[in-house]
């Protein structure tokens, strides 16, 4: 049973947000090692098993970097290793500029406004780039999966981007 | 031959039994329980009537004290009268002086496993917890008339897995058994939304004697899901009270190390002078030094709130953090829900009014709201509410990993992931030739393995020799529903699973606890005996009744032979259980439970089936 199959929803790039966190809560219902507690131990174990099984195939779903990963691995896509290297030469030069843009920020003299800067260029370009992947998801054949597979691929550099303005963020918290 | 008695399909497979159960606050400073009787949560006193236990014991010559006459004892007796132990629980030497280095207690033990020296000999802070726990024990079976079947014990949501494993190892040695370990905010939640019936997302501030937890939560139909949660474990009332200490001996010219007996007296002065100052604006203190001489001052609201000023700020921190984990925004919290004695400083209030832009929920009991909530999930937990729709779905409040090459730590598990979780992750080796790999997990957000805390340590051998990075560890995490940690390792090219042992970095292993349950009984081996035979019998009718109620249920779901199985092995293990042959008792628990494994993962996927079934037709 595939997760798709699991929350009964349609195999779909665009997963209907709200029906899939509420046939998650019903299938916790049903799961949660808390419906468990006074039962066999063998219940007890099994249950936390499809618990965290369902919690999983939830976070999947939700994510939607995750959620266009499970798609096209689905769908027999191979994912190339994440150290292999990339070939878009642009796209190489585009995630340095961005780079130096956020090393930037904690020398500049308005601190608040540049990470605001580079919060927002971050979106913009991640938007524009899911929005590419997600027509190509529904295409669904080899050119465009490849396609949509090398997108993902660019939007994870995006989000480690984004994992390090928070981490920018929290240290000028602490200050 | 007895015959097995077969309810009625869709009738209740269980008669109706009440089951006595309870919330634990195993509070730093105050513990209560609760429980639910005829439908209400309420806190259970002892015989004076009073509801909370300071969470205080004496260790005299002959006896142990607990409570408000352990209390009444911490000034003249300190080094063996122990307070706020809950700090000390799971932590090393190094972590308890750096934190607090003024405690009048003679430590002993080693650098991870402390322990404090009292009149009755080398005392771990587990066992401290321990007496408070029996104390409470005792309190509801005279209230409820009867022994718990289980209770549930609150911890702050911060706590981590040393914390927790240690938590249960006391409920343990009191011979408490634990249905699960709840966060005190989430407790703290249950309680407010069933009472307000609201929906929404909320945040719960608790700001407790030695812990800050922060929760934010989403309510929805009986279902409470923590979205993040974040805070300090070591952050709370008491440290007001040490920062006002610090002014009082600079005010008064004294030079540390004081006496004992002082330390507490400044401590007990500062708590109070903190009390007052929440309805007044100004309060005298008087010091009675060593040689008799009064030293006498005073302290204005103002001075409190530039004092406490900088810790306070530390918790709106650590708001701002979480929501934006949660990610949420401050406008979205429809409530903000004040957990915890020291939020009753004013301080507190009107800086998270400030920082959330509302009024915080100020009308339910801070200090009783966490049992009453625990005491809420006790009574379902135990199955006094077959029908009930509530759920709790909490999350890890600190990210787990292992450690990498070069002092890094890798993060398996990030925090702020619902519980159950299991993770898995996969390593390499990094010398031709290599059979062994040693495994560290660690606790904790930071990105440097000394900067993290160190749960665990062990070694997985007999990896077959291979060239570097040819074998394939697969290291597995599991997050059960009380937020513990354990941990496996195994090479995937070879497909043999290497056994492992995990060494706990704090906290203690089973032969401690087993030693610590003995040397607390009067008649060590003998009591010891009994206490594990009537624990096995316990376990036994549990068992069979569950086994009893699923195959009423479900036998559909098992052929004839199968089901024969399971009726032996429920036959041969209610014969053995009369008994007292406890291994033999061991072995046909453990017969049944083998018996019922796919009846087990059957039933969890006929009901994962039919969960959404209707479904499909509704939408038609």
């Amino acid at each position: 049973m595939n997760y798709f199959q699991l929350f009964n929803i349609e195999v779909s790039f665009d997963v209907d947000l709200q029906q899939l966190s509420s046939n998650y809560q019903t299938l916790q219902k049903a799961v949660h090692p808390d419906k468990f507690a006074h039962a066999s131990e063998q219940e007890q174990r099994i249950a936390v098993q499809k618990s965290a099984h369902i919690n999983d195939a939830y976070q999947t779903l939700k994510n939607p970097l995750q959620r266009a990963q499970y798609i096209l691995v689905q769908r027999g896509v191979e994912m190339p290793n994440e150290q292999h290297s990339f070939q878009d030469t642009s796209f190489l030069m585009r995630q340095m500029e961005l780079r130096e843009m956020l090393e930037d920020v904690r020398h500049s003299g308005d601190v608040d406004a540049a990470l605001l800067e580079v919060q927002s260029v971050l979106s913009t370009e991640y938007i524009e780039l899911s929005q590419i992947m997600r027509t190509q998801i529904s295409e669904n054949n080899a050119a465009s999966n490849s396609a949509a597979c090398d997108n993902l691929r660019k939007l994870k550099f995006y989000q480690k981007l984004n994992v390090e303005v928070d981490r920018l963020e929290d240290s000028l918290l602490d200050d | 031959m007895a015959l097995l008695q077969i309810a009625e399909p869709g009738q209740s497979t269980v008669p109706h039994e009440h089951r006595l159960a309870a919330g634990i606050d195993l509070g730093t400073t105050n513990s209560l329980i609760a429980s639910v009787q005829s439908g209400n949560a309420s806190t259970l006193s002892d015989d004076e009537g009073r509801d909370i236990l300071p969470s205080i014991v004496s260790y005299q010559a002959d006896n142990i004290l607990v409570g408000q006459t352990a209390q009444a004892l911490s000034i003249e007796d300190a080094q063996n009268t122990i307070t706020s132990a809950k700090r000390l629980i799971g932590r090393s030497l190094k972590d308890i002086q750096g934190k607090y280095p003024s405690l009048p207690y003679e430590f002993c033990g080693d650098e991870n496993h402390p322990e404090i020296m009292t009149r009755q000999g080398a005392v771990n802070p587990v066992q401290v917890s321990a007496e408070i726990l029996k104390t409470l024990n005792l309190r509801a079976q005279a209230a409820l008339g009867g022994e718990l079947t289980g209770v549930v014990i609150t911890v702050p949501a911060h706590f981590d897995d040393a914390q927790r494993q240690s938590t249960k190892d006391a409920a343990k040695i009191a011979g408490v058994s634990v249905l699960r370990l709840l966060n005190e905010p989430t407790a703290a939640a249950v309680a407010y939304g069933l009472d307000s019936g609201q929906e929404g997302v909320i945040a719960v501030y608790d700001l407790g004697g030695g812990t800050f937890d922060i929760s934010i939560l989403r309510l929805n139909k009986g279902i409470f899901e923590v979205l993040a949660t974040g805070g300090d474990s070591a952050l709370g009332g008491d440290d007001f009270d040490v920062v006002l200490v610090d002014h009082l001996v600079a005010q008064a010219g004294l030079v540390r190390p004081l006496s004992p007996s002082l330390e507490r007296q400044l401590m007990q002065q500062a708590c109070f002078a903190k009390e007052q100052l929440t309805t007044k604006e100004e309060v005298d203190i008087t010091i009675s030094l060593d040689g008799d001489s009064d030293w006498k001052t005073s302290l204005t609201k103002v001075q409190l709130n530039e004092l406490i000023g900088s810790l306070v700020n530390k918790t709106l921190r650590a708001c701002r953090r979480t929501l934006k984990d949660a990610d949420i925004t401050i406008d979205e919290v429809i409530e903000v829900v004040m957990v915890g004695g020291s939020t009753r400083v004013p301080l507190v209030r009107s800086e998270v009014e400030k920082h959330f832009n509302k009024t915080p929920l100020t009308s339910i009991d801070p200090d009783k709201v966490v049992a009453i909530g625990a005491a809420i999930q006790a009574d379902v937990l135990v199955g006094n509410k077959p029908d009930s729709d509530m759920l709790l779905l909490d999350v890890t409040p600190l990210s787990l990993g292992l450690e990498t090459m070069g002092g890094l730590v890798e993060k398996v598990i990030p925090r702020n992931t619902t519980i159950p979780v299991a993770k898995a992750q996969e390593f390499t080796t990094f010398k031709d030739g290599q059979t062994a790999m040693a495994v560290h997990v660690l606790q904790g957000e930071r990105e440097l393995v000394e900067d993290c805390r160190s749960l665990a340590r062990f070694e997985l051998r007999g990896i077959p020799a291979m060239t570097a990075g040819a074998a394939h560890i697969r290291v597995t995490f599991k997050v059960d529903a009380d937020g513990l940690l354990s941990v496996s390792a195994m090479e995937k090219s070879s497909g043999v699973e290497s056994s492992i042992e995990v060494k706990p970095s704090f906290g203690l292993d089973d032969n401690q606890i087993s030693q610590m349950i003995k040397d607390s009984m009067s008649n060590a081996e003998e009591d010891m005996q009994a206490r594990m035979l009537k624990e096995q019998q316990v376990e036994a009718s549990r068992v069979i009744e569950s086994v009893q109620a699923a195959l009423v249920a479900d036998s559909r779901l098992l052929n004839s032979d199968e089901v024969n199985v399971i009726e032996n092995a429920i036959k041969s293990l209610a014969q053995v259980s009369q008994g007292i042959d406890i291994k033999a008792i061991e072995n046909a628990l453990d017969k049944l439970n083998d018996s019922t494994a796919i009846f087990a993962e059957r039933r969890m996927d006929s009901s994962i089936s039919q969960a959404l079934a209707g479904q499909a037709v509704d939408k038609i």
